[in-house]
């Protein structure tokens, strides 16, 4: 059976492409992921969700080459759509089962 | 192996400066880049012009680029290096995109680090992570399950990239909610040399069941009476991921109302969701003379206009 994890630590992070240790507080300052695990960037551990959107936005900040301001509005901006299209989805659902 | 013509990927004449260049570029990126177009095809184009401008955006390696270009124009047929090529300005990856990787056999055997010093590229780099979408059903959810995940894994060898199937039994833990990732340490893409392998995230998704709607750690059922059930107050049988359950449905009932059942939604971390009966009034399909005179009977008796408000 495989192990399932459901964090990534910072020191992983960094094994990626783009990622440094700098680059994660830059990205946490501006409010994309939040951490666990106290005030020493080292030892900052994510959930899924957040290293998700961390990757979304160090792809961005790279590729675009757009600042950390305009990143973070992306990335909520992205959350917003993906968390409205999964409601309207749901209502559309229950929608058609009420009028069926 | 093609020839890639950058500036014609980019849109922009071989003459043109840097910032027109850089300003094709961001105007490509942001329309082709898969983290804001969720088009198939938008990854593979963002690719191309990523490729592109890692190439232009430096004037070494551009220069290097337009010497091969001018080499390339000549009449036969494909493209081959000059003999004894070789860039002084090797791309190691280390800066770029994160599809560097699935950069063209063109950009690799020019400028890649895995063109013609394949111990370079041995030196580093970790796996790529991979993500593919699980689809989960709610009766899985409901407890600890274990499921079966295929994937394919692309493996660069003698540059070439070959797939490689791969399977595993993971457990999926209980409450797993619609758009967790769950983290698969080491599955993912494999590492270059000693270079550790990349992730598997797996991303769940519960399949829409025939019965109940998911509203975070709740379900939503819609439960259909009649209208003398409503108004007269009934019990009914409900199903529940894990049984049925008897609800007492009050006189007086109106559709759209939502009745909590305490404790029968999805498994959370600290305890059950709750499980909303939506209420649904059907109306009989048909009505013979008698229901049709019981019906008549009612309209009267009731005197009941739910469109009072509108002949104000």
């Amino acid at each position: 059976m495989t192990e399932v994890v459901m964090w990534v630590s910072v020191g992983e992070l960094c094994q990626c492409g783009g990622f440094t240790e700098q680059i994660i507080v830059e990205a946490v300052d501006h409010g994309i992921a939040q951490p666990a695990g106290g005030n020493n960037s080292a030892d900052w551990m994510f959930d899924t969700a957040g290293a998700h959107w961390l990757r979304k936005a160090v792809r961005l900040h790279h590729d675009l080459e757009i600042d950390w301001i305009a990143i973070s509005m992306v990335v909520d901006l992205l959350q917003q759509n993906e968390s409205l299209k999964r409601q309207s989805l749901a209502f559309e659902q229950q929608l058609g089962r009420f009028i069926d | 192996m093609d020839f890639k013509d950058y500036y014609q990927l980019l849109g922009v004449s071989p003459d043109s400066d840097s910032k027109s260049i850089k300003t094709a570029y961001r105007k490509l990126a942001r329309k082709y880049h898969p983290d804001m177009n969720p088009d198939a095809d938008a990854e593979e184009k963002f690719k191309e012009v990523a490729e592109a401008y890692e190439v232009l955006k430096d004037t070494q390696r551009r220069a290097e680029y337009d010497e091969l270009r001018e080499y390339s124009s000549r009449p036969d047929a494909g493209f081959e290096p000059p003999p004894g090529w070789q860039t002084n300005n090797r791309f190691n990856g280390t800066e770029s995109t994160h599809f560097e990787s699935d950069f063209s056999d063109f950009f690799n055997s020019m400028f890649g680090a895995n063109g013609s010093e394949p111990e370079q590229r041995s030196r580093g780099s970790r796996g790529q992570d991979a993500e593919i979408e699980m689809p989960v059903f709610l009766e899985e959810a409901v407890s600890e399950t274990s499921k079966l995940v295929e994937y394919l894994i692309p493996v660069y060898e003698a540059g070439q990239v070959n797939e490689v199937k791969k399977s595993l039994k993971v457990k999926i833990p209980a409450g797993i909610v619609d758009g967790e990732r769950i983290r698969l340490k080491g599955q993912g893409g494999y590492g270059q040399g000693d270079a550790p392998h990349g992730d598997l995230y797996l991303h769940i998704r519960l399949v829409p069941h025939p019965l109940f709607d998911v509203e975070g750690h709740n379900l939503v059922i819609t439960v259909p009476l009649t209208p003398w059930e409503a108004a007269l107050g009934a019990k009914v049988t409900i199903p529940t991921l894990t049984g049925k359950i008897n609800l007492t449905i009050a006189a007086n009932s109106r559709a759209g109302q939502r009745l909590r059942i305490k404790g029968k939604g999805m498994r959370t971390k600290t305890g059950n969701g709750d499980m909303f009966a939506l209420l649904k009034i059907v109306m009989p399909p048909s009505a013979n003379d008698e229901v049709k005179a019981l019906w008549q009977s009612l309209a009267e008796k009731a005197a009941f206009s739910p469109r009072k408000e509108w002949s104000n």
